[in-house]
């Protein structure tokens, strides 16, 4: 690479760095109040789709004219130049998933102070004054869910269980793992060794789940707490010859992770309900246009499928398309 | 290079050798974590385990030896390896009905056709706007890692794919050959080719040549463009049977899996004591790079540190490794 690519790299770096800042305020622009925009956490994820199919179903019903704009990837530098664009609409009110507890709440104050109505689906900001509404799944609820379904999967066997976490600093995922390692404590046959951050890579969570059979051999249980780790875990066993030997619960019911249920490389999944989330987030911005009241703060319920009872649960399974 | 003509004995060759100092510290990462915990790390179901975790990744560092060589980058091979495995799964699906979980060795094949084909295409793309335009490497490629990346969500809808042939994933993803993965078997013959041809062919002597000096090189009547497309379509055509291996290995096309995959090959390649500067650099050091992240991580998880220490640990030893290479070329370099 010659000195100039090198000074080119930096430029690019910094562009990146820089990006999303400025104070562009009001557009000036007149809102269409029956329009409603949902802005997802990323494009093309089936929990991010199931959630899409709700609102559009809820939001037309309810006579309202709808845009999805997804983020390609996870990402509070991609997600924030999709709310200032729509922000430039105006829109009735916004549905989105921050992709960042702190970044986003910039961009979505813009929204606010524009007389859109927010409401947080999935993920929420740390500020809770700029949404009229958050309808989230309990995350710490279905890490203890997980533990539970662990712990009936195991029975009273002894060993060792771990948890494969994305990246440090996801809230979602955090709270799936701290509900697991609060409630797995309550079984006293089963020891928990920790967790693991794998980087959102299946290769890094293959590798790290190899790496602590290595270190226990007794290993007897795995959460994996998205469907990345579940699918390197789901490789790592694999590779190690232990697939069914060591339980592996998974969250998410993306069509892949029903197969591999199903197929027997799981043992068990923890399904959000992102269908009822995203109709959740259509009531709830309709009752702020439309002079009601919205309500808070809504949880959303979870459950755990096993391969016995996957099939009267099939309304649990996420979608690639409506 | 050097131009040294006098015979020089085995022990100096060998001590001079850019890989041998980075083969060390590999030697010594192993050593140290099989005294801490002799029982998890020295053992065949970790050497295994390691080895077939890092198969991908290393076949994706051979291409990309070739490019940093020739003093470019390419920053692509992750999101190519996403648009091979998508584009390989869903036509072994598509000639199946939808799913290709039982279908056979014929499908197979094609699936590795089209991924090998896919791979190439965007190498050939990255090849022809390095080579004919001027354009920087840097962007050339940081285009299409969006575009590949884009292009294989485009036709997945975005989300994996799933459906790879059980003769696949059984016989390549996990099969063995008197205990050697397959997986890793074939990860050996790609990094022995191109080891063999960058070190002792016109084909390599050139890559080396234009690194070095590409107006020279144009001058004493090198096809330099010619020359620098085929490196990119090796890199792309590498990051296609990339795409192919990984299918076979997590059973799925996976789509937001390999962001950083292209990060992790471009440090593997530097920490084997490739220049980014181009003209100097070997396959040989390429593996041992990137066996040293590897090796790292698992043994990190083994002994038990801490899960925020492993990141920061990772990141000073490759800081390191690399620093003392350089300083230890340099004052080679000043005698």
């Amino acid at each position: 690479m010659s000195t100039r690519t090198v000074a080119l790299l930096g430029a690019a770096l910094l562009l990146t760095a820089c990006g999303g800042g400025g104070q562009i305020g009001d557009t000036g622009g007149t809102g269409d109040n029956k329009k409603m925009v949902l802005i997802p956490g990323v494009a093309a994820e089936p929990f991010y789709i199931s959630m899409e199919c709700g609102f559009r179903e809820a939001a037309k019903a309810k006579g309202y004219e709808v845009d999805v704009q997804a983020p390609a990837k996870f990402d509070s530098t991609l997600q924030t130049p999709i709310v200032t664009g729509v922000l430039a609409n105006k829109p009735g009110a916004v549905l989105i998933a921050p992709t960042d507890d702190k970044a986003m709440a910039g961009p979505m104050k813009q929204l606010k102070d524009a007389g859109i109505k927010v409401v947080e689906v999935d993920t929420k900001l740390e500020d809770t004054s700029i949404a009229v509404s958050t309808v989230s799944s309990n995350n710490e609820q279905g890490g203890q869910l997980a533990a539970r379904t662990l712990a009936k999967l195991v029975g009273e066997k002894p060993g060792s269980v771990l948890v494969l976490n994305t990246k440090a600093g996801t809230s979602t995922t955090d709270a799936r793992a701290k509900g697991f390692e609060d409630e797995i404590k309550k079984f006293p046959n089963l020891k928990y060794v920790g967790q693991q951050y794998t980087d959102n890579e299946p290769d890094q969570a293959a590798s790290k789940l190899t790496a602590t059979l290595a270190a226990n051999p007794d290993l007897i249980g795995v959460f994996a707490t998205n469907l990345n780790t579940g699918e390197g875990a789901a490789t790592g066993l694999r590779n190690a010859g232990r697939t069914g030997a060591v339980n592996l619960v998974g969250f998410d019911a993306s069509p892949k992770q029903v197969q591999d249920l199903r197929a027997g490389a799981v043992q068990a999944l923890i399904a959000q309900d992102p269908a009822t989330i995203g109709r959740t987030g259509v009531e709830q911005a309709v009752a702020a246009l439309e002079g009601g009241t919205a309500e808070r703060d809504i949880e959303t319920d979870l459950v755990a499928l096993t391969k016995d009872d996957m099939d009267a649960n099939e309304k649990y399974f996420y979608k690639q398309q409506c | 290079m050097t131009s040294d003509v006098r015979e020089r004995t085995l022990a100096k060759r060998l001590f001079s050798a850019n890989t041998l100092w980075i083969a060390l510290v590999l030697l010594v990462l192993i050593a140290v974590f099989g005294a801490i915990r002799p029982d998890a790390v020295l053992t065949t179901f970790t050497l295994q385990t390691t080895l077939v975790e890092t198969s991908v990744l290393l076949v994706l560092s051979v291409g990309m030896t070739y490019v940093i060589i020739t003093s470019g980058i390419d920053l692509s091979v992750g999101s190519v390896l996403v648009f091979s495995g998508v584009t390989s799964a869903m036509t072994m699906n598509a000639m199946n009905d939808g799913n290709a979980t039982d279908a056979g060795w014929g499908t197979v094949l094609v699936g590795l056709v089209v991924a090998l084909v896919s791979g190439a295409a965007w190498g050939l793309l990255n090849g022809l706007l390095v080579a004919k335009t001027g354009i920087p490497p840097l962007i050339v490629t940081l285009g299409s890692f969006g575009a590949a990346l884009g292009a294989g969500q485009l036709i997945s809808n975005g989300s994996n794919v799933s459906g790879v042939p059980d003769v696949l994933s059984d016989n390549l993803g996990t099969g063995t050959w008197f205990g050697i993965p397959n997986l890793v078997l074939l990860a050996a013959v790609v990094t022995g080719i191109g080891a063999l041809v960058l070190a002792t062919t016109r084909f390599g002597r050139y890559t080396y040549a234009i690194g070095s000096n590409e107006e020279a090189a144009r001058r004493v009547g090198i096809a330099v463009t010619g020359h620098l497309v085929k490196v990119y379509l090796l890199a792309g055509t590498l990051a296609g049977l990339a795409g192919f291996m990984a299918l076979a290995y997590f059973r799925v096309a996976s789509i937001t899996g390999h962001d950083t995959d292209n990060l992790n090959a471009i440090a593997g390649v530097v920490l084997g004591g490739t220049s980014l500067f181009g003209g100097a650099g070997s396959i040989v050091g390429t593996v041992l790079g990137v066996f040293i992240p590897a090796v790292l991580r698992k043994g990190f998880v083994i002994v038990g540190v801490n899960v925020y220490w492993q990141p920061i640990a990772v990141a000073i030893v490759l800081v390191a490794a690399v620093w003392f290479d350089q300083s230890r070329r340099r004052a080679r370099n000043q005698r």
